[in-house]
Parts: structure tokens; C-alpha cells; sequence
């Protein structure tokens, strides 16, 4: 196993929170159609707050540090939160739509020693990918930002969410990044939004059409493999976690708040009020989403996908019941093999069968 | 490194191009250059929190490997040398003929 | 790492780390026969040392030299420091560094005192303390008992029954979070000498025994109930700073937590109104 699967195997066992992603803000230059934010600053955490936050998060072990927002570069002081990450060894990757990355910032993220610049683009078209953004011109800044970025040795990631408005174009960007010589991340997940608001979800593409992504050699690699239906799980699969999220990961809010994940809105603490490894360690809610295994999920265990499912845990969070299971997984799963998910055979949400065509009788 | 007989001293001090963090006795890092990534076990630990560019390896491996462990003084150097070299070479550890100072002796 | 050199340790410093009320206390020494009597002591109240809250490091020196654990315990403050002085032991302890050194007989008197010390002053900082009391978990709850000695807390400890948890029965650990209070269990015994268990649960009721005819809670005045707290929280050093945050502690704990008279009569029965 590799030496980074063993650190993170002693992480879980000594409780450590090896990795942390860190909103730096919620406001940003951009107005995603799909963004689950409110933009407005209801009172961030100021330059000293950030820098002890730091001081206290290596201290409890944080190797991982990823900061994101809202857009991190509407920050006057990111640069100042950035070095001051670096000063205390952090891995640091950082999310932008790099909109205000031009070479003096993209020499300064060099010189910083930043691990990872992870850049979002919606279409290889400027025109769908700013209909998306809603800021004209976006388009063209972030790809300009890109090769900035890559011309100073920076490692750049396109990540493509997909949704409904962009799915004809995800090859596009796919081509795109080749030609850029940058990775290629696509994501289909569309998180509500923060306050519970279902109707983002609108935006998510067909089941149909991400049955169709699943079986894209060039995005899954051995398609057979990919989409073959699950084995019968084995008792370590019900003894599993569902992912890092509480156990060697968790999620901070520009204004201290502690979550499980940024897509687990569990509140935990508030590094306003308590210390974070105080938080980590004691409260109450971490203790209980640790507590959580496969076995401990009352539809989820018994579904033939409890050993292959990206069920996120958060996701079941928002949809009412941490326990519970996550519908948009279950449509993954089904779209992804042809079975449908414990969830979906259980009544309210059984979907029909595929259709069987019936051949008529062989004349004689 | 041996120079017409003599053994010279040899420096090191911690690169800042890394991450680093201690995790149950144990060092992590990865090169911010390569991203390639170490851990280094308790002996080795001890050597890389020595490592302010001040301390001469020879007085670190005396004064904090021998009284610690049981290991002789030859060994232990020779051991020391090797691994110091590796993490050199990596771009992880500074090495110098002299005292270091500066920025990288953080 | 190929080239990372792996050699024995030679002075094995063993540490073992003691957790109370959420607050792990890595002890660390040479002397194993120490070590093991420590395992032995607080066992059910043991952690990982990884990632400790504080780290003590204790010197064992010989029993024959004169070390009287009946001698005043003298605890003042040095700077930053807090030095702690007996017949049998000394030790220093800096809350800001959370580290701390103690030189002692070999005898676990010693080390339960620092560590009661200790633990002391980091509830202080947190608006809990240790307290002169038995206390129990009854149905997810804890109760505590309150009293000097003789008022009846190992009586009542003794009968506590089958469904209750016991904490302690001589110190009791108050531990204050985010507005509420926890009962947490300690390994600190008093004339029971039996190790409590290590549980917690969020506070339900203080209560200040009194032995009577009878088994009867009343109500007291929020006044009475401060000074009775005052009276049973464990106070090691007369620093006004740290008298003055305890007493805040005290009238925030009135106010949350309900403070009543006990009175019982020394029998099994008292438990019925409990819980």
C-alpha cells in the first residue's frame, strides 16, 4: 500500500484531522447557477482570526489544507493568509475560478510552493461557460489564468460540473484541457443549497443522459468494469465508513463554523467560541456521524450497492436523515449499473423496470 | 566528506519548499517541488528536527542519536550520512560545509 | 524511506496517557515499575499518548529519602508557572505550554495530587472544577453529592444501586461546555477505593447532603447554594486571579444547574427520590 494510504490509515486510528477545507469567504466575482452560497459577508473571520486558526489546525495535525470560497481572491489579504499558510508547512491547494489570476499572482502562488490550483470550467464555448458564471468575459480570463498558471510550473485541475445547460460540451472541455495539458475532473453532483433550498437540484442532468457520461471510455476507462453490477458485499463492508468526512476531514465556514464536509451542513462547533481541537474532539456531533457505519444504515445496508456506492453522507444529511440514504448516489448507482438501489425498490420512489421487448412467435 | 585525510563537518538545515507535519511521532512531507512524498520514522525524526543549519550533523548524531538509542557512534554516522544524502538529493534537507543561516533554516 | 536509520531506544521512556473529563495528560518516565503502577491505577481512564492535551515528565527519586505525603501541600504561582510543593513531591507546570515536570517518591499520592492540580486549573480556564463530591450517572444524568467530610458521601455512594453509574464518590469533575455542564468520572478514590467509571453525562441536579431522619430534597437559595459550592470546590492555591474565575464558575453553575439540600437517612432508600 502506498506510504500516503498508510498515513492516512494512522491518521483514522489516532483521530487525527489530517485534512481541512477552508472557506476563505463566500463572497466572489462570479454568480453560478448552480452555487448553494449566500454571497453576502455576514461577518468573515478577520486576517488574526484566520492566521490562530491556522496555527491552531497545525497544531491538531492538519497536513491537507485546501482553500476555497466563494472566489478566495476576492480576499484583499489572500496572499497574506496564503503565506501564512506556508509558513506552517501546509499542503495548500487552492480553488478559484482564476478570473483575477494574472502573472504577478500566479508567480506569487509559485512562489509560495501552492500544491494544486483547481480552476472550474463549464463549457470549451464562452458563451455557455459565462451563461453559467454570469460574468462576461470569465470565460476567457480563467483560460488566460490557466496558462499563466501553467507557464510558472504551477499544477493546474479543470474540475466540469455538469448540468443540464453544459452537458454537450463536457468533451469539449475535455479537448480543452488536453490541449492546455491540464488534468480533467467532471462531477455531476449538484449540492442545495446551504440554507435548504431544494431547487438547484433542477439544474442536474437527466438519469438518462449520466448513464450515458458512465459509459464514456475516454471519462471512465474500462467501461465493462465501471458499470458492472456490485458483488455480494462481505462483513468488512458493513463494518466501513461511508468517507474521511469526521474522521481524518472536516470542513470550516468563513465565519468559524465547523462541518463534517462542506456538503455535510452538520454544524459541529464555531472556532469563534471553542478551540478547534476542542471541537474536534468533543463535540457531540462528530462523535455521533463517527459512531456511523454501513451497518448502521437502516435502507442503505441492505442494498446490493452498500460496498460500491458514493453515498455521501452529507447529501443524506440535506435530504433529512444522515442515516438515510442519498437519492442522487442511488441515481448514480442505478444509472452507472442497471440495478436500482434498495431506496429506489422501496416503494414511493420505485422506478419501473426496463421494458422488455416481446419477440413474436417464430412462424412454423 | 573526507578531504586529504581531514573529515570535514556537514550542515543541514529543512528546506521550505515542503509541507511537513508531525503525526504520531512521525514526520510527513512532500516536496513542494515534486510533490514525492516521505515519512520519516522516530530516529529519522529526531535528525530532521535537529536540522536548524547550526548544529553540525556529527554533534546531532552524538549528542541526541547515541544518547537515545542504542546504536555506536560509527554506525550511527554512517547511517546518518546516508540518509541525510537521500533527502538531499530530493531537495528535502539543505547540506552545507558551513553553518546555514537565513530562510531556510525555519 | 529506505535510508531512515532504526535503532532501539536505549533509556526506554515509557509515557501513559491519563484522560479525564475529555483532557489527556501524557505522564512520561524512565522508571517502568512506576509505569506499570500507574496502568494499574487509573485503569479505564487510559489513552493513546499521541496527540496529548499536556505532557508531564516525571522523575522518580529514592524512597529513602524522607517524603512525607501528610505534609502541607504548597502551590503557588511563579510567573507563568505553577509550582506545586510537598514532602513527597515537587513540580512545576505551565498552563500556556501545557508541559510540566515532577520530581517524586515512587509512590502514586504524589502524581494523583499533581494531576488533580492540574486538571484543576484547566477546568478553571474553562468555568468547571473539581469538587468535594460524590457524584453518579442515574438514567443518562448526573447527580452530585455534596458534603465534607463525614456529611455522608461515601454512604450514599455505597448505596447507590444497580442502574446507577458510579463517577466518584470523593472528587467530583465538573466540566463546563458551551453553557452546560457534564459529570464526568474520575479515577481519583476516596474511602470506597473503588476507581470510578469513565462516563460523563450532562448535570441534572447538585445536591448538598445532610443526614437526617428522613430521605427529603428541598430547594435553597441560589446565596446558599454559591457559598456551598465555594465551600466543596477544591481549592489549591490562594491566587485571587483563579479565586475569582472559580467563583464566577460557581454562580454560573447556580444558575444553570439546580442546587438542592439532600437530606437521608443512611439507607438504600434515599435512592428512590433520585433520579
Amino acid at each position: 500500500m502506498s506510504l500516503l494510504y498508510e498515513m492516512n490509515q494512522k491518521a483514522l486510528a489516532l483521530g487525527v484531522p489530517i485534512s481541512v477545507h477552508l472557506d476563505v469567504t463566500y463572497r466572489c466575482n462570479e454568480r453560478c447557477i448552480h452555487c448553494y452560497l449566500d454571497h453576502d459577508d455576514h461577518g468573515e473571520m478577520t486576517t488574526p482570526e484566520i492566521e490562530d486558526l491556522l496555527a491552531q489546525l497545525a497544531d491538531a495535525g492538519v497536513f491537507f489544507l485546501t482553500l476555497s470560497g466563494g472566489e478566495v481572491f476576492m480576499r484583499r489579504d489572500f496572499f497574506t493568509i496564503l503565506s501564512h499558510a506556508r509558513r506552517h508547512l501546509f499542503n495548500v491547494k487552492v480553488k478559484t475560478n482564476a478570473a483575477m489570476i494574472r502573472e504577478p499572482e500566479a508567480k506569487q502562488l509559485r512562489d509560495l510552493g501552492v500544491e494544486q490550483i483547481q480552476i472550474s470550467v463549464y463549457s470549451h464555448r464562452a458563451e455557455v461557460h459565462d451563461a453559467v458564471t454570469k460574468l462576461p468575459g470569465s470565460h476567457r480570463r480563467t483560460i488566460e489564468a490557466i496558462r499563466f498558471l501553467k507557464s510558472q510550473g504551477l499544477k493546474v485541475v479543470i474540475a466540469n460540473v455538469l448540468m443540464g445547460v453544459n452537458v454537450d460540451d463536457h468533451l469539449g472541455v475535455m479537448a480543452l484541457a488536453r490541449e492546455l495539458q491540464v488534468p480533467y475532473t467532471l462531477d455531476p453532483t449538484i449540492t442545495p443549497k446551504m440554507d435548504g433550498d431544494t431547487s438547484l437540484l433542477d439544474l442536474r442532468i437527466a438519469g438518462e443522459q449520466l448513464g450515458q457520461i458512465f459509459r464514456q471510455r475516454e471519462l471512465v476507462g474500462n467501461v465493462e468494469e465501471f458499470c458492472a453490477p456490485p458483488t455480494a458485499p462481505d462483513e468488512s463492508v458493513m463494518d466501513g465508513y461511508p468517507c474521511s468526512a469526521g474522521h481524518t476531514a472536516c470542513y470550516i465556514s468563513p465565519y468559524g463554523d465547523v462541518f463534517p464536509c462542506v456538503q455535510f451542513p452538520l454544524p459541529c462547533g464555531n472556532i469563534r467560541q471553542q478551540k478547534f481541537i476542542d471541537i474536534w474532539r468533543t463535540s457531540a456531533q462528530f462523535n455521533e456521524v463517527r459512531s456511523i457505519r454501513a451497518r448502521d444504515l437502516p435502507v442503505c445496508s441492505t442494498c446490493a450497492h452498500v460496498g460500491t456506492c458514493t453515498r455521501c453522507p452529507g447529501l443524506a444529511y440535506i435530504e433529512g436523515n444522515m442515516r438515510g440514504p442519498s437519492s442522487a448516489d442511488c441515481e448514480k448507482s442505478f444509472q452507472r449499473t442497471g440495478i436500482p438501489s434498495a431506496n429506489m425498490l422501496r416503494g414511493t420512489t420505485a422506478r419501473p423496470g426496463p421494458l422488455v421487448q416481446i419477440q413474436p412467435a417464430p412462424i412454423s | 566528506m573526507i578531504l586529504g585525510g581531514l573529515i570535514t563537518e556537514k550542515y543541514i538545515s529543512r528546506s521550505s519548499a515542503i509541507a511537513a507535519r508531525l503525526v504520531g511521532g512521525e514526520m510527513m512531507i512532500m516536496s513542494a517541488v515534486d510533490s514525492t512524498f516521505f515519512t520519516l520514522n522516530e530516529v529519522a525524526t529526531v535528525i530532521w528536527q535537529a536540522a536548524d543549519g547550526q548544529t553540525s550533523l556529527k554533534e546531532i548524531v552524538h549528542t541526541r542519536i547515541c544518547s537515545d538509542f542504542d546504536v555506536d557512534l560509527a554506525q550511527a554516522q554512517q547511517d546518518a550520512d546516508q540518509f541525510v544524502s537521500e533527502l538531499a538529493n530530493h531537495g528535502i534537507l539543505n547540506v552545507s560545509p558551513i553553518p546555514i543561516t537565513g530562510a531556510d533554516s525555519r | 524511506m529506505s535510508a531512515s536509520p532504526s535503532y532501539a531506544p536505549l533509556t526506554t521512556q515509557e509515557s501513559i496517557c491519563i484522560v479525564i473529563g475529555g483532557t489527556r495528560i501524557a505522564v512520561r518516565t524512565t522508571n517502568l515499575e512506576f509505569v506499570r503502577m500507574l496502568a494499574d491505577r487509573y485503569i479505564g481512564f487510559m489513552a493513546s499518548a499521541e496527540n496529548s492535551d499536556a505532557d508531564l515528565d516525571v522523575d522518580i527519586f529514592d524512597n529513602s529519602v524522607s517524603a512525607d505525603p501528610d505534609e502541607d501541600l504548597q502551590v503557588l504561582r511563579d510567573g507563568q508557572e505553577w509550582v506545586m510543593r510537598r514532602g513527597d513531591f515537587f513540580a512545576r507546570w505551565n498552563p500556556a505550554t501545557c508541559r510540566g515536570h515532577v520530581r517524586q517518591a515512587a509512590n502514586p499520592y504524589a502524581i494523583d495530587s499533581v494531576l488533580r492540580i492540574i486538571h484543576s486549573l484547566v477546568l478553571a480556564r474553562r468555568g468547571g472544577f473539581l469538587l468535594h463530591a460524590a457524584s453518579a450517572i442515574r438514567n443518562g444524568r448526573a447527580f452530585l453529592f455534596m458534603g465534607v467530610s463525614g456529611a455522608g458521601k461515601t454512604t450514599i455512594s455505597r448505596f447507590a444501586p444497580a442502574d446507577a453509574n458510579l463517577l466518584t464518590d470523593e472528587i467530583s469533575y465538573v466540566l463546563a461546555e458551551q453553557g452546560s455542564y457534564l459529570g464526568c468520572g474520575t479515577p481519583f478514590a476516596g474511602e470506597l477505593a473503588r476507581v470510578g467509571e469513565n462516563l460523563s453525562a450532562p448535570m441534572s441536579t447538585a445536591f448538598l447532603l445532610e443526614k437526617g431522619p428522613e430521605n427529603r430534597i428541598e430547594p435553597i437559595s441560589k446565596a446558599l447554594a454559591i457559598r456551598a459550592l465555594m465551600r466543596n470546590i477544591l481549592f489549591f492555591a490562594h491566587d485571587s486571579a483563579l479565586v475569582k474565575r472559580v467563583f464566577d464558575s460557581a454562580c454560573k453553575f447556580a444558575n444553570e444547574v439546580p442546587v438542592r439540600r439532600l437530606i437521608f437517612a443512611p439507607d438504600q432508600r434515599v435512592w428512590n427520590i433520585i433520579g
